[in-house]
């Protein structure tokens, strides 16, 4: 219950915050519309079209009123119903960012048990300066060198990111290498969060008197290191996971993919209030969904919270 | 009544379309898949709201207009109606239309009632159409029997001819279709008379066109349009030499078009485009009000050297707002080499040098850049100039307003002169208009213009206003836009246009 009223209090500020700063743009949809083409009496009729006439109150009363029925308008730009268009470009950047993520976790997770364990080793030191580099290279340059050398130079992946039918193979083929540059940036925040997570773990109490008891160390990594440490762990995937779905926008800039991020781009970048306002809440719903899971998440690692 | 008869002019085309009908059967039937990239997603292919060369693009293989541009010569000839006649004094213009053209997705038969209900609707203020203003001269529309129209205008206007070319408010729609569809959906479900229906679009990623087998010159050669959306240059020009697209129009950037032109297996068009990019310069504001001002700008410019070095030699040098690919182009108008010290000389003569200025332009490609050699080239002539490059929005609303007091811009159009001319210098289009110049001094040659049919005399007062406009300076020309564009060895049969747009009916695929 406490959730519940939780959500709709946080939906229902994100929805009054999107509508007011949106509006805190220069430029309105009626000037970005007609362009080259305005005249004062288009200009003006087309805002009272869209109803951009009206005090701000008023249409901020008559969106929230629309928004409770579901209905968060229609595209100023294409008229088709906002949310459709935002929940359109949902599945790509679903499967964008879940299959970043699985690449980063499968490649992060251990690589930061390991260099735990080794902590100071030669290994530890220049994993931990590769996952630096990681995240020092913003993302569209490891995507337009990835594009140069992978699909250009060697032609290992297409260069384009999304596919052209409804083939799942040839899907998956265009989705690889976008996926793969997105996981790579991210396995280094995760490499780096597990290492610190693993070493605090290790030096536990309970961890030295399993070792003094002679408990195997493949035991006391996995089963009473890692399970303390993955609380944080669990936390920085979830983070990443709702991050990428929204931002992964630069990927999909350099492979010309769809997705949430540049749906909602293309309408701040049109004054598409309608579309931005669409595209905000959906985003901020996912983050919650994947919150609640990753809570979810969390009892099953660690039966102490079950408790609490 | 009808004292003229322009339908010789063209070519008795009726017949020869007659015959074209019929050859369709002997065509090979429409085979493959052409990619074509696009630089943006498009949102609306309603042609009385429809704006951007992307959405221009996809509408102009859907839809027909009355008459047409010929792809490579630019001359207007028959489309839909295979020939007009203007009567005496020409206040009626009498189309007679092509019997036997349908519309896409079984929405019968086009016939003069959708011409009437396509232009009744763009100046239907309900439908706040952009380009209403293009056809205020149309008093009204009749359609006394199913192949004629006939459109009365309230004044002579020989320039109603181009209004009603096959691009934006001049591509007809179908009453029907709009009817059943509505207005709300129309934007993104167009039915047209054109080579190419229109089949799906999946939004951030592709639109696809289906072949018209019934066009009326007979079906496509290519089965499937598929126009992909790749926003950067470099990754459409990997995708092209990867054969992942076919097509790569409106190129920008000279690296991509250098590299381009020097890879295997992909050939290159050139041809000027139908605009110049200018810097209007606000004559409303001190000191640009003063013409000795406007000419030290002029002067100040090292034009040949922007041309050289930032756009390495892709662009063409810009003598007035029109370009090679208007019959209406002379450079026969007031010239300004780069001489910096006549400049400082106009500039001290003015009592305005070391004067500061903004220079305006959008935050995209090329305006963006192409301020900074021109802020480059005034301040080394004493004016301080400052840039001042704001996102589209920001920038509309500001242009808008109409007190700033410069801003690079250019005006993409059909090749009509009015176009450029009255858009960018006609009282009319003051702001929030694009006459952030707020010139007004070819008013009396454009009201000459409306007064004149015969072509000679008409060419006469184009010179004329060009020439004007080169010696007042509301507006210096800093480059003619060329366009690009670039495509893989299986293309075969495109023809270029000189919009920023292309055209697919005549391409096919090698097998």
């Amino acid at each position: 219950m406490q959730t519940l009223v939780q959500l709709i209090v946080m939906v229902f500020g994100i929805c009054t915050l999107v509508f007011f700063l949106i509006r805190l743009i220069p430029g309105d949809p009626a000037t970005a519309m007609l362009g080259d083409y305005a005249t004062p009496q288009a200009i003006a009729a087309l805002r009272a079209d869209l109803g951009l006439d009206q005090p701000l109150l008023v249409q901020y009363g008559r969106f929230l009123g629309h928004a409770v029925t579901g209905d968060l308008g229609a595209s100023v730009v294409t008229g088709q119903p906002a949310l459709d268009q935002i929940l359109d470009s949902l599945p790509a950047s679903a499967a964008l960012a879940l299959s970043g993520l699985a690449i980063a976790v499968l490649l992060g997770v251990p690589l930061g048990i390991v260099t735990a364990r080794r902590a100071g080793s030669w290994t530890d030191t220049l994993v931990m300066i590769g996952g630096l580099l990681g995240i020092s290279f913003p993302v569209f340059w490891l995507g337009l060198v990835s594009v140069l050398l992978l699909a250009h130079e060697i032609h290992l992946f297409p260069a384009l990111g999304a596919a052209s039918s409804d083939d799942l193979l040839d899907q998956l083929q265009h989705l690889a290498l976008p996926a793969l540059v997105l996981g790579v940036s991210t396995a280094a925040y995760i490499a780096r969060l597990t290492r610190s997570a693993m070493l605090e773990a290790l030096m536990q109490e309970h961890i030295r008197v399993a070792r003094a008891m002679g408990v195997p160390e493949r035991r006391v990594v996995y089963h009473l290191a890692l399970r303390n440490a993955m609380i944080p762990i669990l936390a920085i995937i979830g983070v990443t996971f709702a991050l990428s779905l929204g931002s992964a926008i630069l990927v999909e800039a350099v492979f010309s993919r769809p997705g949430l991020g540049s749906t909602i781009l293309k309408g701040i970048l049109a004054r598409d209030y309608q579309l931005v306002q669409a595209g905000v809440l959906v985003l901020a719903l996912a983050v919650v969904v994947v919150n609640s899971l990753i809570d979810v998440a969390y009892l099953a690692v660690d039966p102490r919270l079950r408790r609490a | 009544m009808i004292a003229r008869r322009d339908v010789a002019r063209l070519l008795g085309l009726g017949a020869a379309a007659a015959a074209l009908g019929t050859s369709s059967a002997a065509r090979a039937a429409p085979t493959g898949t052409m990619r074509v990239r696009i630089a943006s997603d498009i949102g609306n292919l309603d042609p009385a709201r429809i704006f951007q060369i992307e959405n221009q693009t996809v509408a102009g293989n859907i839809y027909n207009g009355l008459v047409k541009y010929d792809q490579a010569t630019n001359k207007i000839v028959p489309d839909l109606a295979t020939g007009y006649e203007i009567s005496e004094g020409g206040k009626v213009y009498t189309f007679t239309l092509r019997p036997g053209v349908t519309w896409h997705k079984n929405y019968g038969e086009f016939t003069a009632d959708d011409v009437r209900f396509s232009i009744e609707r763009v100046k239907n203020p309900a439908t706040n159409s952009a380009y209403s203003g293009q056809l205020t001269s149309i008093q009204s529309v009749e359609a006394p029997d199913k192949l004629t129209v006939r459109i009365m205008l309230s004044r002579p206007d020989p320039g109603i001819l181009q209004k009603l070319t096959a691009f934006n408010q001049g591509w007809m729609v179908s009453r029907r279709a709009l009817e059943a569809i509505g207005e709300q959906r129309y934007p993104l479900q167009p039915v047209g008379t054109g080579p190419f229906s229109f089949e799906r679009w999946t939004p951030g990623s592709e639109v696809r066109l289906r072949a018209n087998p019934t066009y009326f010159e007979g079906a496509p050669k290519v089965d499937t349009l598929v126009f992909r959306l790749i926003r950067d240059e470099t990754a459409a020009a990997i995708a092209l030499q990867n054969g992942e697209i076919d097509v790569f129009y409106a190129l920008q950037q000279p690296e991509v078009i250098t590299q381009l032109k020097a890879a295997k297996g992909i050939t290159i068009l050139q041809r000027a485009a139908n605009h110049t990019n200018n810097l209007v310069l606000n004559m409303t504001v001190k000191p640009l009000d003063d013409i000795r001002v406007r000419q030290a700008i002029a002067y100040g410019i090292n034009r040949q050297a922007i041309l050289d070095g930032f756009f390495k030699g892709t662009r063409a040098f810009g003598y007035s707002v029109l370009t090679p690919s208007f019959p209406e182009y002379t450079e026969d108008v007031p010239k300004y080499p780069y001489d910096p010290d006549k400049a400082k000389a106009l500039l001290k003569a003015a009592g305005a040098d070391g004067f500061s200025l903004d220079l305006y332009g959008v935050a995209a490609n090329p305006y963006d850049k192409l301020t900074v050699p021109i802020a480059s080239d005034l301040n080394g002539v004493g004016i301080k100039a400052n840039i001042k490059i704001l996102e589209r929005g920001a920038y509309l609303q500001a242009r808008s307003k109409g007190d700033i007091p410069t801003c690079v811009t250019g005006v993409v159009g059909p090749p009509d002169p009015d176009s450029p001319l009255i858009t960018l210098f006609a009282k009319q289009s003051f702001p929030p208009g694009l006459n952030t110049a707020h010139y007004t001094g070819i008013e009396d040659l454009l009201a000459k213009l409306g007064d004149t049919q015969a072509a000679d005399a008409r060419l006469a007062i184009y010179h004329e206003i060009l020439a004007k406009t080169m010696t007042d300076l509301p507006a210096i020309p800093i480059y003619a836009e060329n366009l690009f564009l670039a495509h893989g060895p299986n293309v075969e049969g495109l023809v270029q246009n000189s919009l920023f747009t292309v055209q697919l009916y005549s391409t096919s695929l090698k097998a």
